[in-house]
């Protein structure tokens, strides 16, 4: 069942001027509901802008963008912003955690928008913290977790909504490998559970993970395949 | 998203930046709490010398005419002031005269005191025109003129000194060796000061031959029923003297204190003006303060705001937040300004006036509008800079 459906986008920087940066490049691509799938690239590829027009954090400049039936262009931003909030869970490379408010604090802010109560939004965070392992933690503020922290401080804040898409960018690129190992294993439990996972990164190991990979260069996709014949990773 | 989230969203940021916020509360709370002193203290200086005229009475008119050929026209300048019944409340000579050995009762003479008291000769309509009121006994009366008696009424200063622990009403003092009977004293009408009004004391005018070697009465006060009549009896007695007096042989003069508070209110008027901008020039550094801090932290609060559309904040929602935030901090500096001015005003008032000053109220909610539309404008610009452009835009803003 298609969940995902985007029709020759294009993201075309300056259009017409000599500067002009084809970002995406007539991108076609359909993802179905519970796919995990690895969105794999060189820097400069394309891979955020994707993910961006994916998450609806940016418009394609051409194109055709359709998620869960609708036509994301005719979407007001104040449903854009309900998709943002209720359907996709975005983990960040930067983390983007806002640094005033506690590691509670920030999981719980998704919940705010959404207009959970008090008592219920505090049990829904604790609980993603608890799945991240880092309940103990709640009381903390970014600037006083590591690095691998902070980035399960941010999973934990995708999936305190139960969002049944997570867009992950370079999940693991700011962490040492043991700490990627855990993320990774992170989103694939969520995966488990029924959850339609988007992984962006540019480690062929971290993609080799995923069971469906497609290759992006130069803003075309240059490959769509499940991970057996994608070949030597 | 309701308000009462969004006020909780917001009072949580500024606790967040608890720097930021004080340090734009404090451009609010030095505008507002300058302009309100400063401003106060100029109409207490205001207030003060109003209170000065009114106690010396308005309205009154003193005429001085004197002729140096040895012709006297004191009584047909008394009985033409009299005649002018329609514009003046009383009419009085109003001559001081000076006697070495002051005011003698037993022991005691004002001779004395550190400032020797003004002795005056009066009529029965002196208190009016010199704006006394009797506290004890009674005042000189049309009798005690008519019949030359002996009586003195004492000011509120004259009979502290000399009567300090008796009631000196029936009792006799004595002016360079001649016997007066107290009869009365004036109330006090200027505490405080060292040069007081009430360094006083009044005995009939027509003791005049007998107290001042004989010397014409060459002053007059007039008390005139309003301002407007000051204006108009003023013309008609400077009219009369100039028919009678030639300036070769003598002078005249004849003017009110309304003129002197006239152009003293002028002189405050200008200093509220003066001081005003002063004051508003520091309001206007306050604000700029105010910008500073919010432009400043855009960049970062353009971040904040990327981040929050990324999590599903509606733009409405993201631009409630930062009305309110800005808003709350702009209504606690300017209470606190607010209540810094109002202190300052107190102490100032103490301090320079020795009274107690209250704020004005006009300037002061002028100066917290000023601040508040300031502060309120400068601390939604970036959200609503932010809100407009693409989340991923917003995000990445370093």
């Amino acid at each position: 069942m298609k969940l995902i459906e985007l029709k020759n986008v294009y993201k075309i920087y300056n259009e017409g001027m000599e500067s002009e940066v084809r970002a995406l490049n007539g991108v076609s691509l359909t993802i179905d509901r519970g796919e995990f799938v690895a969105v794999i690239g060189a820097s400069g590829s394309g891979k955020s802008t994707l993910m961006n027009i994916l998450g609806c954090l940016d418009v394609p400049t051409y194109g055709e963008y359709t998620l869960d039936g609708h036509d994301v262009s005719e979407l007001s931003s104040r449903e854009l912003s309900r998709i943002r909030n209720r359907e996709v869970g975005f983990i960040f490379q930067g983390f983007n955690l806002i640094s005033e408010l506690t590691a509670l604090e920030n999981v719980e802010l998704p919940l705010i928008y959404q207009g959970v109560g008090p008592v219920k939004r505090r049990e829904m965070a604790l609980a993603a913290l608890e799945r991240v392992g880092l309940a103990q933690r709640a009381s903390h503020r970014p600037m006083e977790l590591s690095g691998g922290q902070q980035q399960r401080v941010a999973i934990a804040r995708a999936i305190s909504t139960r969002a049944p898409i997570i867009m992950a960018d370079e999940p693991t690129g700011a962490l040492d490998s043991k700490t990627g190992v855990h993320v990774l294993q992170i989103l694939h439990s969520l995966h488990d559970d029924g959850t339609t996972v988007i992984l962006i990164t540019h480690d062929n190991k971290i993609a080799a993970t995923a069971a469906r990979i497609v290759r992006i260069s130069d803003g075309e996709i240059v490959q769509d395949c499940p991970r057996e014949e994608a070949g030597v990773l | 998203m309701n308000l009462r989230q969004s006020f909780k969203i917001a009072l949580k940021s500024i606790w967040g930046k608890k720097a930021r916020s004080i340090l734009t509360m404090l451009g609010i709370i030095i505008g507002v709490s300058a302009v309100v002193i400063m401003v106060s203290i100029v109409q207490g200086a205001n207030k003060m010398s109003k209170e000065y005229y009114e106690r010396m009475g308005t309205n009154k008119i003193t005429v001085s005419a004197h002729q140096w050929n040895g012709a006297d026209i004191s009584q047909e300048l008394y009985d033409y002031c009299l005649s002018l019944s329609d514009l003046v409340m009383g009419v009085t000579p109003n001559a001081s005269f000076w006697s070495e050995s002051g005011i003698k009762y037993n022991a005691s003479t004002t001779a004395n005191m550190d400032y020797t008291p003004e002795l005056y000769l009066g009529s029965d309509q002196f208190a009016v025109c010199n704006n006394f009121t009797l506290e004890k006994g009674r005042d000189i009366s049309y009798l005690d003129v008519k019949k030359h008696e002996q009586v003195i009424v004492l000011g509120s200063r004259v009979a502290e000194y000399l009567f300090p622990y008796q009631n000196p009403i029936g009792e006799s003092v004595t002016i360079s060796g001649y016997r007066f009977r107290v009869i009365g004293v004036y109330a006090e009408k200027d505490p405080g000061s060292s040069w007081s009004m009430d360094n006083m004391a009044v005995v009939p005018y027509t003791l005049n031959r007998m107290l001042n070697n004989n010397n014409t009465i060459d002053q007059f006060v007039v008390k005139a029923v309003s301002a407007a009549a000051t204006t108009d009896a003023i013309t008609r007695i400077t009219g009369f003297l100039s028919g009678r007096i030639d300036e070769s042989t003598g002078y005249y003069s004849v003017y009110s204190e309304n003129q002197w508070m006239q152009s003293d209110e002028e002189y405050t008027k200008t200093m509220s003006l003066v001081v005003g901008g002063i004051a508003g020039i520091s309001l206007l550094v306050g604000g700029i303060g105010i910008m500073n801090i919010m432009l400043v932290t855009v960049t970062e609060r353009t971040r904040e705001i990327g981040i929050r559309m990324a999590i599903g904040a509606p733009r409405r929602s993201i631009i409630l937040q930062f009305l309110i935030e800005a808003a709350v901090i702009c209504a606690i500096g300017g209470l606190l300004g607010l209540i810094l001015g109002s202190l300052g005003t107190l102490i100032a008032g103490k301090l320079i006036f020795d009274t107690v000053l209250l704020p004005n109220a006009g300037m002061t909610i002028g100066a917290i509008l000023f601040s508040v539309v300031l502060g309120i404008g400068f601390g939604m610009y970036p959200a609503i800079k932010a809100s407009g452009l693409q989340p991923v835009e917003a995000l990445r803003s370093e």
